[in-house]
């Protein structure tokens, strides 16, 4: 397979993301903000205790800067596809020579690689310095996070990519986009760490995809996790992207013969 | 005011709220999203305090009476200022040379012409449903004097976050693009504003009581009913003052609007 095409979109759409100059900043400014006001929460929260639950402030604050951070980083389109639908212009896409979901994932590779840069990391240092984060627990740990954090990131980009296939048999996906990233935030635990939800709703999100986009890779940056724990969750993280994929690739299929488009 | 001005207020409701439900599994299907969008902050409130029981003296109940406020609010504000939440557009897109042309008054178009219905049901449905479940469990004495307090602190909450929405559209007068200005200056303030203000350090306490007053939205009327100890750190007066706060900063604001409206100029071709 010739990849020169996707590094050409990849190349693109990093570059044309790096226009909006103003907007980038107030975007790390809002990320920041975040998680200073969580952090402000929890301070209060904790009061005088060390620990809850075994759980440190620091271990807190840890799971809000890297998972708000990565949130922030982590770049997802949800209206790639449906946008080509609506204007019609998934025609000529699928009479181009190359695969339409390659060129999918590669302007969002290329995207997501612009938003880690100068998104997640400006958030990530400003953060360091307001708030302080815990240091991972070894070289090998901020290894294995890093493979867990990129295993996260194509789990968060394959569920989208599934939803999106809707857009073939539904006109307006905009609701079902909404509760879908509702889902996210509430499960994936960047707005309650997970620690601190209830059993019931803990074992819940274990049937879920969720807690392997932020979750995992801050438990491993922690040390939380034990070898053979770590080797389960990424092992997980790989079934749930297979698992979003293949959904999304056979509504892909089903979808193409059902495209209608209006106009032209 | 012209004799047919409550008539035409009519038609302008009736035709945007028509335009909005035009497609009724959509429009219930948007209205539901931004209703469970919004119920995130609620979630995580919820779940947060059954660990942690109470925050800074604040128990679950009293907290997302806290929130209702926020939400009913804005449910009321979105009525009538989308115009103004939108109003960017309008000018980028040349639109605001129309309203100029008509015989009617530029803000009276604004407020009337549009309103963001799914955002209105969304935010109003969950601020009524909180504020049922919560205010009987806060220990609020509901007489005529509370429930007169109660609808004017709606009104000047509705007034102040107008009053915001006001400034930054006329500010798109000398600047072209608002749309982050308005994130950091409005939404992200809001995220504050759902929690009481005394856990936060004490600039961000000022900024959001004299800087930009959303704490008089919500923290205060939230303090008159429920009388928490960490308010006694703040001037006893600011429990009655939403109403005074909502017409002053509405008030400054319309000036601004009024003396910045003459450097319109139009982006239309």
């Amino acid at each position: 397979m010739n990849l020169k095409p996707y590094i050409a979109y990849a190349r693109k759409s990093f570059l044309m993301r790096s226009a909006y100059r103003f907007d980038h900043i107030m975007q790390i400014l809002s990320t920041c903000l975040q998680i200073f006001i969580y952090w402000e929460i929890y301070r209060s929260l904790y009061g005088s205790s060390i620990e809850v639950d075994g759980i440190s402030f620091g271990m807190v604050t840890t799971n809000f800067v890297l998972s708000l951070g990565f949130s922030a980083g982590f770049y997802v389109n949800d209206f790639y596809l449906p946008q080509k639908i609506w204007d019609g212009s998934l025609v000529t896409e699928l009479l181009r020579p190359i695969s339409f979901r390659g060129r999918m994932l590669a302007e969002n590779i290329g995207n997501g690689v612009f938003s880690m840069l100068f998104r997640f990391l400006p958030a990530f240092v400003i953060g360091v310095v307001l708030v302080g984060i815990c240091p991972p627990e070894s070289a090998a740990a901020l290894g294995l996070f890093l493979v867990s954090a990129a295993l996260g990131y194509g789990v968060l980009w394959t569920i989208s990519f599934a939803v999106q296939m809707t857009a073939f048999w539904l006109v307006n996906i905009w609701s079902i986009v909404t509760i879908k990233n509702v889902c996210i935030n509430i499960l994936s635990g960047s707005m309650i760490p997970i620690w601190f939800m209830p059993e019931w709703l803990r074992n819940l999100i274990d049937f879920t995809p969720f807690s392997s986009i932020y979750f995992t890779p801050v438990q491993i940056y922690l040390g939380q996790l034990s070898g053979r724990e770590i080797a389960g969750k990424c092992l997980l993280q790989v079934v749930w992207i297979v698992c979003m994929y293949g959904i999304g690739s056979v509504l892909w299929k089903r979808g193409q013969r059902k495209l209608v488009i209006h106009g032209g | 005011m012209q004799s047919d001005t409550i008539h035409l207020i009519g038609v302008y409701l009736k035709t945007t709220a028509k335009a909005w439900f035009q497609y009724r599994v959509d429009a219930i299907m948007r209205s539901l999203a931004v209703f469970l969008r919004e119920a995130t902050g609620v979630v995580v409130i919820y779940l947060t305090l059954m660990k942690f029981q109470d925050l800074n003296g604040w128990n679950v109940y009293e907290m997302l009476f806290l929130c209702s406020l926020l939400f009913l609010t804005y449910g009321i504000l979105i009525i009538f200022f989308t115009g103004l939440r939108d109003f960017g557009n309008t000018v980028r897109k040349g639109e605001f040379d129309r309203y100029l042309l008509r015989p009617r008054g530029l803000l009276f178009q604004i407020i009337f012409v549009n309103a963001d219905w799914f955002a209105a049901v969304g935010h109003g449905c969950l601020g009524i449903s909180l504020f049922l479940v919560t205010a009987g469990k806060v220990g609020v004495v509901w007489n005529v004097g509370t429930v007169l307090y109660y609808l004017f602190a709606v009104l000047g909450g509705v007034l102040i976050q107008g009053a915001i929405f006001l400034l930054l559209a006329a500010l798109n007068f000398y600047l072209l693009e608002t749309d982050s200005l308005k994130e950091l200056l409005y939404y992200d303030m809001k995220k504050f504003a759902a929690y009481p203000i005394s856990i936060y350090s004490k600039v961000i306490q000022i900024c959001m009581i004299y800087v930009i007053p959303f704490a008089f939205v919500n923290y205060f009327p939230a303090q008159f009913f429920l009388r928490k100890q960490d308010g006694a750190v703040y001037p006893f007066a600011c429990l009655y003052l939403t109403p005074v706060v909502g017409g002053g900063v509405y008030l400054l604001a319309y000036l601004f609007w009024r003396y910045s409206i003459r450097y319109y100029k139009s982006s239309g071709n």
